[in-house]
């Protein structure tokens, strides 16, 4: 029978700072309400509005992101799982993290993009955003503009952080790591 | 589409407000739909048709707090529309309002702004 301490948890998500952590199938309303909750915390954490909305945007990319990808490549429920947490981190800033099972073949790219902006500064990532929004969606996709990622590292306070674990079976899951 | 046309806003939609007698288009609140493109496709629909067939000035009041990249994109759409008419002599601006206790909005709009040549004024709100 399954006996997870649960006092150990709760300290274990208490000496982490966490505020909120999902993981499990992730669906358009859920990333609503979640995000909602996230609203009210950061509201309740006294974040100032800007701050607030910035911790809130990379949420909604991140999340959107993993959606997008999972509608893209016609996942099921079990596969379009998203592993979230949002925690205060030690300099008092907000860490957020979103993971997602990816087909391993998409990951070299994904992580040498995310590699790039991690090199760049506030000015070269503004110049690769106003790119990228001036760039054609592609017809029939159902992502967004691949502005995420770079909005995601324009509002970090450090450089983005992605790792891949290799699953076996052409999966790997892919997480990605932003501090605002 | 030469009508005028309202749409009540949600958690993740803004409030839309097309006036055609007027030439008034009003947004307000935050934007992050998952897929902008289907919400804002009769919006931008609205823009092309009004500024096709009419010749009266056409401005744009926006209230938007929040918008996620994919609405931001759309909104370059909408602006690139007023820019291209601009360009023709139309009389078209934009004012976009935001509280001022949150200068990441005013931020937002100010990089809209500088790719735009047409009149498009930011102001706070208290």
């Amino acid at each position: 029978m399954l006996d997870i301490d649960f006092l150990d948890l709760r300290e274990l998500l208490h000496s982490h700072r966490i505020l909120l952590c999902f993981n499990g199938p992730i669906s358009r309303s859920l990333i609503e309400e979640i995000g909602l909750a996230l609203k009210n915390y950061l509201d309740a954490e006294h974040a100032h509005p800007g701050a607030a909305m910035d911790v809130f945007g990379a949420y909604v990319e991140m999340t959107q992101n993993i959606r997008h990808y999972a509608i893209r490549k016609r996942y099921g429920e079990t596969e379009s799982a998203a592993t979230i947490l949002v925690a205060i981190d030690e300099e008092g800033g907000y860490l957020i993290q979103a993971g997602n099972v990816i087909e391993a073949e998409d990951a070299p790219l994904l992580l040498e993009r995310i590699a790039r902006l991690a090199t760049m500064d506030s000015s070269e990532l503004k110049r690769a955003y106003k790119e990228q929004l001036r760039r054609p969606v592609t017809p029939g996709a159902s992502s967004g503009a691949g502005l995420g990622l770079i909005d995601i590292a324009r509002k970090a306070r450090r450089p983005l952080c992605a790792t891949q674990r290799p699953l076996g079976g052409g999966k790997t899951f892919f997480s990605l790591r932003a501090i605002l | 589409m030469t009508t005028s046309f309202t749409l009540a806003g949600t958690q993740t939609t803004p409030a839309i407000s097309a006036d055609w007698e007027r030439g008034l288009l009003q947004l307000s609140g935050d934007s992050y739909p998952e897929n902008s493109f289907d919400f804002f496709t009769s919006t931008l629909d609205w823009v092309e048709s009004y500024l096709k067939q009419e010749d009266r000035p056409l401005r744009l009041e926006l209230r938007l707090v929040y918008m996620n990249t994919s609405s931001v994109k759309v909104m370059m759409d909408i602006f690139d529309l007023l820019e291209e008419a601009h360009g023709k002599g139309r009389d078209v601006g934009v004012d976009w309002f935001f509280d001022s206790r949150n200068e990441r909005v005013e931020l937002l709009a100010e990089e809209f702004r500088e790719d735009c040549t047409f009149p498009f004024r930011i102001s706070a709100e208290t």
